[in-house]
């Protein structure tokens, strides 16, 4: 593109002498704002407003189909999202989670003091883990009560289940492949390519393949198992195997999308990190974790952070896989606000559950800006 | 594929093998990988009938383009083909027309409320797509505009991410380029169509496909906005044949439908390999 040729011969236009004095002293403001105009009017009507009116929503009684039934009611909707009749708290409720968010404390312990994450950051995470799991997971409805929402949080739980199964498996996959594809080669590229493809599909296209691949009867994978004398599995409507099934389904999707970051990080790592550690003697495992990881951590997290986003909106693949069966097992977030607004026709509640999953989405975001700043300050 | 059980022979050393063992494996995964596309294909070239007593072919039995044909000439395939062509194209050159020209004023020019300007936009980057559907639903249905183009597009073009990329690519470019220009008599807008749109060309068509991609795929608002068949983008026409299709009695026609889905994406995904990665890389913030 040449820069020089296209310009240089057009007179510049007489300036209008009208209001010339005000027009001439603001003319940067004028002309900047001209630029900025179109994009921030779009931006405010259909990308700031609704988020007020969300907020406002939320607040009141909002029937979809009686305009005239419009009554505010406080924070009622957030009341029924969370309130429960007759709450107990015991110690072993959820039990097998709470192990696991022990765990989860152990590790970021042995984190911190392996200087992996900064003291403070990992004085918080502890203090979330013991909050959630500790006391808010021993929260549940005593024999006689009930979630005044138990959709609710069926849904969040399915959709928390989603996120923690679905990040490490697609993280850690889209990591080894890089670690493997990131060459210069013709093949390398060839495969990148192959990795890749599924992430150009749209949702329906997806659900379309993978909907019959996973069918007992007629899909790949059952006359797979059938061809070494198993069992065909029905997955989809299977209670225990259907989540299992949607996230191999979204890992073959979008895999290639977490690939493609990880090899541009792959790619700014210092080749002579490498070089010194092949000298000092390192075997592979020993140059990953003490090379490569440190090399890529910015980009371990930003993968991390933008996966769990992801993950926390999924909603086309179960949608029109298993509408979120087999008997609620599958139903995520997204779904129970769709219906909360387009079945039940309660938009103000709706509007409620979408601020919720807002806030929880600002959360993983606040936590990325933490990670990724950490090593600046 | 066929070097993962490479027998170890003297003078191979380790590595050697290992190297082996790992082409192998990579070999043996990706065409797992590719397997379901070449699936689809194989189906929606296979006759209707032969597909009821197998589905499980990767190679089309008793080829025929028929389902193709059925494609174009029953159901409304073809009309959500159109209404997917329309809302994708106008969303894309919308996005990249309202995000360079923002993105440069925001890059290049001091103005008043500038301040406020940056956090502004830099806050919508934190709205999650798929959260605000409800008051988007609500806005437009005030209006009596759903199930319409505009409705399908609008909220897409509001993305305040076009702006960051432009804005970080317009910065990148020496200032001297522009004084060049405006020693020489250009005005403002003459500059920015003249010399810097061509400048930023390459920006220009990653994030164009990258908006092109999101916006054909896009699901959910279209869901929710275009409720009148006729209105169905290709992807929420798609989704809607899944349920009725159950039985599979024409599971070669509904595969020939997805791989007419699928075909524009791919085709664009083959030209612009690099260009799509890149506006990837751009677009999540990994450089």
């Amino acid at each position: 593109m040449s820069v020089d040729s296209t310009v240089g011969t057009v007179p510049r236009q007489a300036a209008s002498t009208d209001g010339a004095g005000w027009l001439a002293r603001h003319r940067k403001d004028v002309e900047a704002w001209g630029f900025l105009a179109p994009f921030m009017i779009v931006y405010a009507i259909f990308l700031i407003y609704p988020v007020i009116q969300a907020l406002l929503m939320s607040v009141f009684n909002w029937d979809l189909l009686d305009p005239g039934q419009r009554t505010f009611v406080g924070l009622d909707n957030y009341a029924r999202m969370f309130g429960a009749q007759g709450l107990t708290w015991d110690a072993t409720h959820l039990l097998g989670w709470r192990i696991a968010g022990g765990v989860v404390l152990v590790g970021v312990a042995v984190a911190a003091a392996r200087d992996l994450v900064a003291r403070r950051t990992a004085t918080i995470l502890a203090a979330a883990t013991v909050v959630v799991f500790g006391v808010l997971l021993g929260l549940h409805p005593g024999p006689d009560g009930a979630w005044s929402d138990a959709g609710f949080w069926g849904a969040f739980g399915n959709t928390i289940v989603f996120v923690l199964m679905s990040t490490p498996v697609i993280v850690g996959v889209s990591l080894l492949l890089a670690l493997v594809l990131s060459g210069a080669g013709r093949v390398a590229a060839i495969l990148r390519a192959v990795f890749f493809a599924p992430y150009v599909l749209s949702v329906a296209v997806l659900t379309l393949i993978w909907g019959f691949l996973l069918n007992p009867d007629l899909g790949l994978i059952g006359r797979a198992l059938a061809a070494v004398g198993l069992e065909p599995i029905s997955w989809l409507t299977d209670p225990s195997l259907a989540m299992p099934a949607i996230v191999l389904t979204t890992l073959w999707w979008t895999m290639g999308f977490n690939l493609v970051l990880f090899i541009a990080g792959l790619q700014d790592v210092d080749p002579t990190l490498y070089e010194a550690a092949a000298l000092d003697g390192a075997n592979a495992v020993q140059t990953f974790f003490h090379v490569t990881v440190p090399g890529i951590r910015r980009t371990i997290v930003l993968v991390t952070v933008l996966q769990v986003i992801a993950s926390f909106q999924i909603f086309g693949q179960v949608f029109i896989m298993t509408r979120g069966g087999p008997g609620g097992a599958t139903r995520v977030l997204i779904q129970h606000i769709y219906e909360s607004g387009f079945r039940e026709f309660r938009l103000g509640y709706a509007a409620a559950l979408s601020v919720f999953l807002f806030v929880v989405m600002l959360g993983a975001s606040a936590a990325q800006f933490r990670l990724l700043n950490e090593d600046d300050s | 594929m066929t070097t993962a059980t490479a027998p170890a022979y003297d003078g191979m050393s380790r590595q050697r093998i290992r190297q082996l063992l790992i082409a192998g494996l990579i070999g043996v995964v990706a065409v797992l990988w590719i397997t379901p596309m070449v699936w689809m294909v194989s189906l929606s070239l296979s006759d209707n009938e032969a597909l009821q007593t197998n589905t499980t072919s990767l190679v089309p039995i008793n080829p025929t383009l028929s389902n193709f044909g059925d494609v174009f000439s029953l159901g409304l395939t073809p009309r959500w083909l159109i209404n997917s062509v329309i809302v994708t194209l106008v969303t894309t050159i919308a996005t990249l027309v309202l995000s360079a020209m923002a993105g440069y004023a925001i890059a290049r020019l001091d103005f008043r409320g500038k301040r406020f300007v940056i956090p502004f936009v830099l806050a919508g980057l934190m709205v999650p797509k798929e959260a605000m559907f409800i008051p988007q639903f609500l806005m437009f249905a005030e209006v009596g505009a759903h199930n319409t183009y505009s409705a399908l597009a609008l909220p897409r073009i509001a993305a305040p991410l076009g702006v960051f990329i432009m804005m970080q690519f317009f910065q990148a470019i020496p200032r001297e380029v522009e004084e060049a220009a405006s020693i020489d008599g250009a005005s403002r807008w003459q500059t920015f169509t003249r010399v810097l749109l061509p400048m930023s060309v390459p920006a220009l068509t990653a994030l164009g496909i990258f908006t092109f991609v999101l916006t054909w795929n896009d699901y959910l608002w279209p869901l929710v906005s275009a409720t009148q068949p006729e209105m169905f983008t290709i992807t929420t026409g798609l989704a809607s044949l899944q349920g009725n299709f159950a039985q599979a009695t024409a599971l070669g026609s509904l595969m020939a439908r997805g791989v007419v889905a699928a075909i524009p994406l791919l085709v664009l995904f083959v030209i612009f390999q690099k260009r799509l990665i890149r506006g990837i890389a751009l677009g999540s913030g990994g450089k």
